[in-house]
């Protein structure tokens, strides 16, 4: 489990990244964590000519907001996300769902635009960015360009990344007032990639649903939007029953993958208990009941037994 | 040493053992943990040559044609070896004088035919890993399919396709044990529960891959194996026929190797070939397995099919059992152990601690084109304990009894051992019925069916299992530790000296591979010697160390090699204190032996053991030359039967309807283990154990589809529980008696792993129980979880906001 040969570049401007890709016509990867890709070489199904490093290219690890919103650099690491105080009290849904990025040694290295551009369909990143209206910033030898994260995945392991573009920050836009938000995954161990993951922001006015955005990962091809679910959100109260109509909704509306973890059944099963569990947690959150500080409460069970299960506890009987 | 056992008079007396008992921090950690651990790759051997093997992707084909030439060309290449180019090697074959027996024969590398995927085909020799696997790139195999053996009933089948021609069958072994008329009595038995039980494959996934460097000096004609091998010795032996070298001439060393849980126990093709190229080549040959070939090639376990039926009266007492097993083995019958091992110990032990008056259980194990199939921690006893637990649970429920109960009324109880099983293991005094009660009393078993019955009232899904075991260890020379085979697994040797500057070095044959034996072995000795444990240095794992010796599988090694340690440390003492009463100038009754001290009981008169070395090694003239007796004990021990180590587990879950997610919420357990050398390893043991059981349970299932492929290939896709899978683990430690054996030990390294999987699945069975829901199949992944829940209707509408905290009032 080595990887064939390859070159490798590690230059200090973003112009020599995206003059190296296009030099190579189609036979470069971009190496940023390397959590990924590193496996993908190692099994040999990708062999590349060379590698370009962009961990030396100044300004990709910018974390800041400003008027429009959060805008997050492309070497942005996961941990960070999961830990930066600007995330939690902007979009603590992106800091509770990090959490369930892998484990913490991977969260250290993988990145925020390594995660996009790899497109893996269910991963927690690339919904996030589709549930927020994340703008994909990239650079190419053309100059700079922006992608919408609604057209940006288009299969698995597939965006809509040209060979010789690299993506070089994530914006994400501010949510309105009265905005709540919910996250569920299902894996079958902490850690492992979604079996199906959904998450949710709602926001209300007036005690109606104002503004409704639902997406899930697992389930399909790519990351996932339910525009329809959304759409008949609009306008109601929030309530158990609508939670219901809304996973009934959304069980019927995907058509998800069978494999190895789960059948397309099971997968609509789930989809159906975790949008109605979002659903439920966001607009609780919206409310103006408090809202769970920082996902503390989004937190499985799993957390919190890690530090009763002591294993070498004095004094058990 | 301040934690050890609190009794001041025995200590004054020197008459108590110090060490045995404390729950003493293990003496290899410091290395582990800081990363000045040694294994096998981390040996630096600057012109060694690494391996890579080209494998079969088909499950069974002839192998027509090999072109290596492209291969062989590549610069750095040195070697590019196929079948034909170890013609000269004798293919190793797991031999038995059992009946009804075909062992296959096994070569380096694939002769004339692949029979499953992932079998090495070519091995390329190359200055690097890298180039090695390069080169396997341009490696042309023209296979011809000759279809897949997947299925085992039917691969038993008359007329099926052959894995194996010359044995002329595809069933490997069959046995059958009997008591009674099965027949009559289960006819008479007014209550009958039964079903068709399945275990699914597991992979043992040790954290270390296996990894192999053999050096040979050419000087001194000796060949070393550095191995991440359980049975240092066993290789040895076997390297030492294929090569027809002496004894002294091959060495094999396991340094230290991270877990093995059986599947480092057996010999590997890949070890034989480092050892036959580098004598070849006279350079070093070293080979690491990589995830992916651990997961396809390393022994895996547990896959059998039980047919099973038990038949009670109508107070709930076993009158009859039968079963019939069908053991999937894989394509090989696995050096030393054969493909019989695991299966028949399903039907050996299927009766378990219970009394059954009737039994028949009838086993074929059936080879498959599928990996082969070797020890794994726990070996038959998970699946023959998942299946009775079941059953007992079942008619339990049809009696309408509580499933402590139904115990209760079954196990063997304390006056009626030794107990002979239906199968012939003979059950020494061990724990059964006291483990229950002690697992009942620390879990609060009354009050948890009290917390059930409520949270099932709010339409909770909460279950309650129980599984109690019986099973034998420290295993002697009169049984063998698998049927028939030819190789003596009964003894252990160890050999205690004194050197000439006092310090204590003992040699085993016995290989550690994360048991703690450095600390175990050293406690036993500190305090039959009379030292202290960091006067004591063990070394195992080292075939040179003892004349004998095979390894550490099978919970024998606290038991073979304590009791060893034990016998040769008494002689070695009586040779200290003996010498001592002369610079002493007291009769040895006078002395008593401790700190590495010898004093003259009473008074201030002492003379430590370094001055003994000295005065008996260096200061001629101090001892009478006839009082010089060499500071040196060599002692085998034979446990001769062995002994038996029973535990009850307790487990309690939460099955969430609408994802069907299970969560565990406590697991007790106790076990009785006889006397304990170190609880803190003891404890170590069981949580380890437990969470295999666990994988069994709910994760870990090796799956091939019905083309022979694996597509479990991976530990993304094999799932290995973590530490965030586990729940709290509570453990009760219950000495019954103590066992016959030397030391009063019981072996303990497996029991979590058989134990566990039963009553996960009886937890599972009794949330499930509302709606009628029969467990019969491990693991209980989501999947099928959802597919048992989804064909029983259970009511998923509920759908609570949230997971549900847990049920159990802590």
């Amino acid at each position: 489990m080595k990887p064939a040969a390859f070159d490798y570049a590690r230059p200090g401007s973003l112009e020599e990244v995206v003059s190296i890709l296009a030099g190579a016509g189609g036979d470069a990867k971009v190496l940023a964590g390397g959590q990924s890709l590193v496996p993908l070489l190692n099994f040999r199904m990708l062999r590349p000519a060379i590698l370009v490093d962009i961990n030396r290219v100044p300004g990709l690890s910018a974390l800041e907001a400003d008027g429009t919103g959060l805008r997050v650099g492309a070497l942005t690491r996961h941990h960070t996300l999961e830990t930066s105080r600007l995330v939690r009290a902007r979009f603590p849904v992106l800091a509770t769902a990090m959490a369930h990025v892998a484990h913490l040694a991977i969260r250290n290295r993988g990145t925020a635009g390594g995660s996009l551009s790899h497109a893996d369909p269910a991963a927690e990143l690339p919904m996030l960015a589709l549930l927020l209206d994340a703008e994909i910033h990239t650079r190419s030898p053309a100059g700079s360009g922006r992608h919408a994260a609604g057209g940006f995945f288009l299969g698995p392991l597939v965006s809509a990344l040209a060979e010789d573009e690299v993506v070089t920050e994530i914006v994400l836009p501010g949510l309105p007032p009265g905005t709540g938000w919910g996250f569920e995954e299902f894996a079958q161990r902490s850690g492992d990639f979604a079996i199906a993951a959904a998450a949710a922001t709602v926001t209300l006015e007036g005690g109606r649903i104002a503004q409704a955005r639902l997406a899930l990962t697992g389930v399909d091809e790519t990351p996932i939007r339910l525009a329809a679910v959304e759409a008949d959100l609009v306008g109601a109260r929030p309530g158990e029953a609508l939670a219901r109509a809304a996973a009934e909704h959304a069980r019927t509306a995907v058509n998800p993958n069978s494999d190895l973890k789960a059948s397309a059944e099971y997968r609509r099963r789930l989809v159906a208990a975790l949008v109605a569990r979002v659903l439920a947690s966001a607009w609780a959150r919206a409310g103006g009941g408090a809202p769970a500080p920082d996902g503390a409460a989004e937190r499985d069970g799993a957390a919190e037994r890690d530090g009763a299960a002591e294993p070498d506890r004095e004094g058990s009987p | 040493m301040s934690d050890a056992p609190a009794d001041p008079d025995a200590l004054a007396r020197g008459a108590r053992p110090r060490s045995i008992g404390a729950r003493i921090r293990r003496v290899e950690d410091p290395r582990l943990l800081t990363g000045h651990g040694s294994f096998t790759d981390d040996r630096i051997v600057p012109d060694a040559l690494h391996v890579a093997f080209r494998r079969s992707d088909h499950a069974h084909a002839l192998i027509r044609s090999v072109d290596v030439a492209a291969a062989a060309a590549l610069p750095g290449v040195v070697a590019v070896l196929t079948a034909a180019d170890l013609a000269d090697l004798a293919p190793v074959r797991a031999t038995s004088r059992m009946r009804d027996y075909h062992a296959t024969a096994q070569a380096p590398l694939a002769t004339g035919k692949v029979r499953y995927v992932g079998e090495p085909v070519v091995a390329v020799l190359a200055e690097s890993r890298y180039l090695a696997e390069d080169a396997l790139e341009l490696v042309e195999i023209a296979f011809e399919g000759l279809g897949p053996v997947s299925d085992p009933e039917a691969a038993a089948r008359e007329g099926a396709t052959l894995l194996h021609e010359e044995a002329g069958t595809n069933v490997l072994a069959r046995r059958e044990f009997a008591r009674g008329d099965v027949e009559a009595a289960m006819a008479q038995a007014p209550v009958r529960v039964g079903g068709r039980f399945r275990m699914h494959r597991k992979t043992p996934a040790a954290m270390e891959n296996r990894s192999y460097l053999a050096e040979y000096d050419r000087g001194r004609r000796l060949l070393t194996l550095t191995s991440s091998t359980q049975i240092p010795g066993i290789v040895r032996d076997l390297l030492v026929e294929l090569l027809d070298l002496p004894g002294h001439g091959v060495r094999v060393v396991a340094p230290d190797v991270g877990g093995g849980f059986g599947g480092k126990a057996s010999l590997y093709q890949e070890e034989v070939l480092v050892a036959v190229l580098a004598r070849r080549l006279g350079r070093p040959v070293r080979w690491t397995s990589d995830r992916l070939e651990d997961l396809i090639s390393t022994s895996q376990g547990f896959d059998e099919r039980v047919e099973a039926e038990l038949g009670l009266d109508a107070d709930g007492r076993i009158l009859a059992l039968r079963a019939d097993v069908v053991g999937d083995v894989g394509a090989y019958s696995i050096y030393p152990w054969t493909a019989a091992l695991e299966p028949v110990q399903v039907v050996s032990f299927l009766p378990g601690p219970y009394r059954v008056p009737a039994y028949r259980g009838r086993v074929r194990a059936v080879c498959t084109s599928k990996a082969p199939t070797g020890p794994y921690r726990g070996v038959g006893r998970p699946v023959s304990t998942f299946v009775m637990e079941r059953l007992i649970d079942m008619a339990a429920g049809r009696l309408g009894l509580d499933p402590a109960e139904i115990r209760r009324r079954n196990l063997v109880r304390p006056d009626e051992f030794p107990y002979r099983t239906a199968s012939g293991i003979v059950w020494d005094r061990s724990a059964f019925t006291e483990s229950l009660a002690a697992v009942l009393e620390a879990a609060d078993y009354a009050g948890l069916r009290a917390a059930q019955a409520r949270a099932r009232a709010e339409g909770r899904l909460v279950g309650i299992g129980l599984a109690t075991y019986a099973e034998l260890t420290g295993i002697g020379s009169r049984i063998s530790a698998a049927p028939g085979m030819p190789i003596n697994t009964g003894t252990e040797q160890t050999t205690i000296r004194l050197d000439s500057t006092g310090a204590v070095t003992a040699a085993f044959g016995v290989a550690s591979h994360g048991q703690g034996l450095e600390t175990t072995l050293a406690q036993v000795i500190a305090d039959e010697l009379g030292c202290r444990i960091e006067d004591v240095q063990i070394l195992q794992g080292d075939s040179a160390a003892v004349a004998h010796g095979t390894g550490t599988y099978a919970s024998r090694s606290a038991v073979l090699g304590g009791g060893a340690a034990t016998l040769a440390s008494r002689d070695l003492k009586a040779k200290l204190l003996r010498a001592a009463s002369h610079l002493l100038e007291a009769g040895t009754d006078d002395l008593e032996a401790r700190d590495g001290a010898i004093r003259v009981a009473g008074t201030d008169r002492a003379v430590t053991f370094r001055q003994v070395a000295r005065a008996v090694y260096s200061e001629m003239g101090r001892l009478p030359k006839d009082a010089r007796e060499e500071l040196e004990s060599t002692r085998v021990y034979d446990p001769f039967f062995g002994t038996a180590t029973s535990a009850t587990h307790l487990c309690l879950l939460e099955i969430d309807p609408a994802t069907c997610r299970v969560r565990l919420d406590r697991l007790v357990v106790a076990e009785d283990c006889g006397r304990i050398i170190n609880p803190m390893i003891v404890d170590g043991q069981v949580h380890g154990a437990v969470a295999q059981g666990i994988g069994a349970a709910l994760y870990e299932e090796v799956v091939y589809d019905a083309g022979g492929q694996l597509l479990s290939a991976s530990l993304a896709d094999y799932v290995v529980p973590a530490a965030s899978e586990v729940p709290p683990i509570d453990i009760v430690h219950l000495e019954a008696e103590l066992p016959a054996t030397v030391g009063g030990f019981r072996g303990m390294g497996e029991g979590g792993t058989i134990g566990a999987p039963a009553a996960i699945a009886n937890a599972l069975a009794d949330a499930l129980s509302p709606f009628g829901i029969a467990v019969t199949e491990l693991p209980v992944t989501p999947e099928r979880l959802f597919r048992l829940m989804a064909a029983a209707r259970t009511p998923a509408a509920s759908n609570p906001p949230k997971e549900p905290s847990s049920w159990i009032s802590s």
